[in-house]
């Protein structure tokens, strides 16, 4: 595994290096070659006019004795210079007198000296053209005319940029060089360092190391800041690790003893419970024995007491059977079959009919689909749920009672809903917990486990219940299976 | 003004018969006649000549000897003039007693027959002397005029200059058609 960017420092290095080589290179052989060219003109433009002075004064004899061939042979001594095409002497009138090289008058069209003028230089492009006033004893008895193509000048950029490639390739190899140093001391370890960090973040593993032999440069105190960080990474690592092993470690041994008190719990308040039917049931029998033999004895005073213990041991007995059904409701292994949750719920309506004919209570049940559930178990709840609605209408002389279940969303939504006291909703919370009562006792009697045992069905058949409700406005229990 | 000055020189010339020719001459545009070349040809011979020393700041006389007329067109030139800081003068010579006092001596061929003494006179002295006459240089002269291909050219004779004590430019020498008595010969 290799850490490939898309250009390598090294690569850049090398560049660099040579841009600046080559920046450097150009401009300083810019620069020389612009002096070379400035001084180059200069002295030309000097030599040719030094020429046309010499041969000016070399044809002032045949210019004044009217020897064009004396002339002509001056002008030939412009030969020697390589530079020089052309050359024309003119005579004091301005007439051509003598003429050099295979130029045409043309060529020195417009290019004439003015009255008052000794010397001029014309350049354009390569070419040159000097004039040169001939004076003799204070008289004009001339003038030539000598016409250069610098060509040296061509030549000497070519040299020039030979010169400047040459160096160039030079730089390169240099270049080439010192970035090869460049990437040993610089590039080289930066990359394993780039490669480690890649490793360590793809990886998650901290226990590698940037193996780069360090100095005392920047990349050194890098590389060390580096191993020393993840150093530290792996110490806390460590020590999270081990915190959270603990953590999990002293949760579970919690758990595990939660679990076990609660399974004592639950098996004392079963045994309690059940333990506690049998003397009751003989206190039961032993009052309506008593009750009984005394229907002679006109005692009426023996009469209310024996009638008051009936009615506590009654409801003694539904305390009982609550707090079984509670422990029943966590501990009894779960069917699943389909149940027939509407006709659980008629028969349910039909005890609480015949247990007090005299309430006007109209029920009413939907038929809704059978659900697989635990029958016993649901029997419970809806017998809790039935049955709280049937004694917290009580006080009304007309209450309505209804079953019903809707669709939401994926799932079926059930409910029990009556018109009775309700409840605060502010309280909503405690309606769900054991032994909590929203109503006192002499209000409405019961035992406060009721809606506690249905929750616990509830959510062990993966369900929920939730109720909605406001104060003599009624109270609706929704609940869910699955 | 130019012809008050001519008639001027012609009255110190005392050329009379010439006056109305040499008017003219002087009136009209410079033609190129042999004779006004040879005259301006006079002039700048002076130029490339060195006078021994001690006659720096003299006048420079230019003598004319002969019956052809150019000493005006001479002395027109010679007007304001200087040559190496020389005042000029033109002046017209009959005998070779007249010559006394000459830089230049002219002899025209019409005064063939005072060449002769006229050359005695100057013999030895620095004087220029120029003619036309064939022969020039032979008979102990120092530049002849001659004609070539109807262009006026010269021949010189250095040994006649040497022995004078005049010095020629090279430059002269340069474009004279023979230059005799020189010893690396004509360029």
């Amino acid at each position: 595994m290799t850490f490939h960017p898309r250009e390598s420092l090294s690569a850049r290095l090398t560049r660099m290096n040579l841009l600046v080589s080559g920046v450097v290179l150009l401009l300083a052989g810019l620069a020389f070659f612009s002096y070379d060219l400035v001084s180059f003109r200069h002295t030309l433009i000097r030599n040719i006019g030094a020429e046309a002075q010499i041969v000016g004064e070399n044809s002032i004899s045949a210019l004044l004795f009217d020897d064009q061939q004396s002339a002509t042979t001056t002008l030939m001594s412009l030969e020697q210079s390589p530079d020089v095409k052309g050359a024309i002497l003119s005579d004091a009138e301005g007439r051509v007198f003598a003429k050099y090289g295979q130029l045409s008058a043309n060529d020195f069209a417009g290019h004439s000296l003015g009255a008052k003028e000794n010397h001029r230089v014309w350049f354009s492009g390569t070419q040159v053209i000097v004039a040169h006033r001939v004076d003799f004893q204070g008289k004009t008895v001339g003038i030539v005319t000598i016409l250069a193509q610098l060509s040296e000048i061509g030549r000497r950029a070519r040299q020039y940029l030979l010169i400047a490639g040459i160096i160039l390739l030079f730089c390169m190899a240099a270049a080439v060089g010192i970035s090869s140093a460049s990437r040993r001391l610089i590039a080289e370890p930066i990359s394993k360092l780039a490669d480690t960090a890649l490793l360590v973040s793809r990886d998650k593993d901290y226990s590698v190391r940037a193996k780069i032999p360090v100095d005392g440069s920047e990349i050194g105190v890098l590389v060390d800041a580096f191993n020393t960080m993840l150093t530290q990474i792996q110490e806390r690592d460590a020590a999270l690790g081990e915190a959270q092993a603990e953590l999990e470690g002293r949760v579970e041994e919690r758990t595990a003893k939660l679990r076990a008190a609660n399974r004592e719990l639950e098996a004392f308040s079963y045994t309690v419970a059940h333990d506690l039917r049998g003397p009751l049931d003989a206190i039961t029998g032993i009052a309506f024995l008593l009750s009984k033999t005394s229907e002679g004895a006109e005692d009426p005073a023996m009469h209310g007491l024996l009638e008051q213990l009936t009615a506590s041991t009654m409801n003694m007995g539904m305390l009982i059977d609550d707090l079984l059904n509670f422990a029943r409701a966590s501990t009894t292994p779960m069917k699943s079959v389909p149940v027939n949750l509407s006709k659980i719920a008629r028969e349910i309506a039909a005890d609480l009919t015949i247990s007090d004919p005299r309430r006007k209570v109209e029920f009413s049940i939907v038929d809704a689909p059978e659900v697989p559930a635990d029958p016993g178990l649901m029997r419970i709840v809806l017998d809790n749920l039935l049955r709280n609605s049937w004694k917290y209408s009580s006080h009304h002389d007309n209450a309505c009672i209804e079953f019903g279940a809707k669709r939401e969303r994926e799932r079926i939504v059930y409910f029990v809903r009556d018109d009775g006291a309700g409840f605060d909703p502010a309280h909503a919370e405690k309606l769900f917990a054991p032994f909590e009562r929203l109503h006192g006792k002499s209000e409405f009697p019961g035992t406060g486990i009721g809606l506690a045992t249905v929750q616990r069905i509830l959510a062990r058949q993966g369900g929920a219940i939730w109720a909605e409700g406001a104060v003599e406005k009624g109270a609706t229990f929704y609940f869910t299976l699955g | 003004m130019r012809r008050l000055l001519a008639a001027s020189v012609m009255l110190v010339a005392g050329m009379v018969k010439a006056v109305p020719l040499a008017a003219v001459a002087a009136a009209l545009p410079p033609a190129p006649s042999q004779l006004d070349v040879q005259a301006v040809y006079l002039f700048d011979f002076a130029k490339f000549v060195r006078w021994p020393e001690g006659q720096e700041h003299s006048t420079l006389t230019i003598c004319v000897a002969g019956q052809k007329g150019y000493a005006g067109s001479l002395t027109r030139l010679a007007k304001g003039e200087q040559i190496d800081a020389r005042p000029l003068a033109v002046r017209v010579v009959q005998t070779a007693a007249d010559v006394a006092g000459c830089g230049i001596l002219f002899v025209d061929v019409s005064a063939k027959d005072q060449e002769a003494a006229m050359l005695t006179a100057t013999a030895g002295k620095p004087v220029l002397t120029v003619s036309d006459i064939p022969g020039f240089l032979d008979s102990g002269g120092m530049i002849q005029f001659v004609v070539i291909d109807q262009r006026v050219r010269f021949s010189v004779d250095l040994r006649a200059t040497t022995r004078s004590g005049l010095g020629l430019s090279s430059e002269l020498l340069k474009v004279a058609v023979k230059v005799n008595g020189a010893s690396g010969g004509t360029p």
